[in-house]
């Protein structure tokens, strides 16, 4: 009873063994739910969606569009964050701050409207892609990163400045080393969006594959099994690098399970 | 207590201070410092600077470290009597900032790193070992900032700026947020610091009377006086002059207990 009533008390912490029984709980409630209701409908049930994804996985087409995606996503990240670092380090300097929250402001522009842009820029559909990935990726890193540097605290600025530091070595301590863990947390988080665009710019090149491709093909068939099955498989690839990220952090900075800890 | 000591040079000089924002923090604030001889040992000095919070003392604190310019006035310090600029002044602030990413080996290191003397690499791990036994630290230089106490972490942070080779370190409220047996210790380690070199200086700034008190030689009293804007000094004590300075049991003291009353009383 008092298990019961701590699951609807706020600010109550549950035990690890009942917080698991509660998400298969409700997950086998939903999917019970969506068996129930989606029989005989359009859309397809969580069986057939089941027996799709194995289905589609066991296919050497998947494999193949898989790492497609993989490739383009991690490349696309890579050059990225090393873009988005540059332009946030040298937010530091006084003549680049202003053009960095500029690029700050570009979240709100729509890759749709640049496509025709970006192909006359590129010369293959690989690269209008990978560009198209990394102008639509950068803004959110670009903010990612500057929210960090703002919220450091001024008192680390005055130790270094009481340790006789240069504002370079400065920069290198605090923001740059100091802040790596940040940085990779903030890879974590932008991972998603890297993600969920890579199948929005595969459609602009179908040639090449990927998961993308794959979707906007069984969309066009009205293949809503394999649809909702490829939907299914970047959920959790999305999930698994997630957690691989985050245990990375963990594992080269170690400090951070120190502040989690204590959290 | 009757001890032998002289004042020779000024070694601290606040000429002046006023600090303007919005409003005037601090008004023609003026004191100095000299160094303070006694025969056959290293005396350095321990000087309270005691106000209410809020008062401006932080702001007094960051002017003394050169970390923010006075709207007039200047600071001078040293034999040298030169203007404090960052790095010329060790500063542990309130809350004991050190590199969190860095272990406390580490963190010792960027002390030592651009220390007034140029050591080798053995020379520096040697220094940090040496004063880390000093400091009872010896256990957790691997262990990184998080996983320390606030006392640890305040021990830390002194030493780091020892390391530094500075003569003043300047202490935000060294004693908040500890616990009384932890006090005792941070005042112990406070006088052996301040006894490490003839020259060391420690100002520490607070709102905590009696603790402030009982290890200084001298101390002085910002408040604001009536009917005008912006702290000033308005009390000047001469400990030693009291024969208040380095009694290890001055707290039971019946004159003592009357100043700390008095000051009470003032702020």
């Amino acid at each position: 009873m008092k298990i019961l009533k701590n699951l609807f008390s706020p600010f109550t912490t549950l035990p690890r063994s009942i917080y698991w029984v509660v998400v298969v709980s409700q997950l086998i409630l939903v999917l019970a739910l969506w068996q129930v209701f989606a029989t005989g409908g359009l859309i397809p049930t969580p069986l057939k969606i089941g027996e799709a994804v194995i289905r589609i996985v066991t296919t050497a087409y998947f494999i193949d569009n898989f790492f497609a995606s993989l490739l383009l996503t991690l490349k696309g990240m890579g050059i990225s964050i090393i873009i988005a670092l540059f332009i946030s380090y040298l937010s530091l300097v006084p003549f680049f701050y202003p053009f960095a929250r500029f690029v700050v402001k570009w979240r709100y522009l729509t890759l749709t409207g640049l496509i025709f842009l970006f192909t006359l820029l590129t010369s293959n559909g690989s690269q209008l892609k990978m560009s198209l990935l990394v102008f639509g990726i950068v803004p959110f890193f670009v903010t990612s990163l500057l929210h960090i540097i703002d919220e450091i605290n001024v008192q680390e600025y005055e130790l270094c400045k009481t340790l006789r530091m240069s504002n370079w070595q400065t920069l290198w301590e605090v923001v740059i080393v100091g802040r790596l863990d940040q940085v990779f947390e903030v890879m974590r988080q932008n991972f998603a969006i890297a993600w969920m665009m890579i199948t929005m710019v595969e459609g602009l090149s179908m040639s090449q594959g990927g998961l993308g491709t794959m979707l906007i093909k069984s969309n066009k068939y009205i293949d809503l099994s394999t649809v909702f099955a490829v939907l299914i498989i970047i959920l959790v690839i999305g999930i698994v690098f997630d957690y691989l990220l985050r245990e990375m952090r963990h594992w080269l900075f170690p400090y951070t399970q120190l502040q989690v800890k204590k959290k | 207590m009757t001890t032998t000591y002289t004042k020779e040079e000024l070694i601290l000089k606040a000429e002046n201070i006023s600090l303007q924002y919005d409003k005037l923090i601090l008004r023609d604030v003026n004191f100095e410092m000299h160094n303070i001889v006694r025969p056959g040992m290293h005396q350095g000095q321990v000087l309270s600077l005691i106000g209410r919070s809020g008062i401006g003392k932080t702001q007094l604190f960051k002017i003394m470290a050169g970390l923010i310019q006075p709207t007039t006035g200047t600071v001078k310090v040293g034999v040298e009597q030169q203007p404090v600029k960052a790095g010329d002044v060790g500063v542990v602030p309130q809350n004991y900032i050190l590199f969190n990413h860095r272990t406390i080996m580490q963190n010792l290191e960027q002390g030592i790193a651009n220390a007034r003397v140029k050591k080798s690499a053995k020379e520096q791990e040697e220094m940090i070992k040496e004063y880390a036994a000093h400091f009872d630290l010896t256990d957790h230089l691997k262990k990184y900032p998080m996983q320390l106490s606030g006392g640890q972490r305040q021990r830390v942070s002194i030493l780091q700026q020892v390391l530094t080779g500075n003569h003043f370190i300047l202490l935000d409220e060294p004693f908040s947020g500890l616990d009384a047996l932890v006090i005792d210790r941070v005042v112990e380690l406070l006088l052996k610091v301040s006894t490490l070199d003839e020259l060391n200086t420690l100002v520490i700034i607070s709102h905590d009377i009696e603790n402030s008190l009982a290890i200084s030689d001298s101390a002085f009293v910002l408040a604001k006086e009536k009917d005008k804007e912006g702290a000033t000094i308005t009390q000047k004590l001469d400990l030693i002059q009291m024969g208040l300075a380095w009694d290890p049991e001055i707290r039971t003291k019946k004159p003592f207990i009357e100043l700390v009353n008095q000051i009470k009383y003032m702020l």
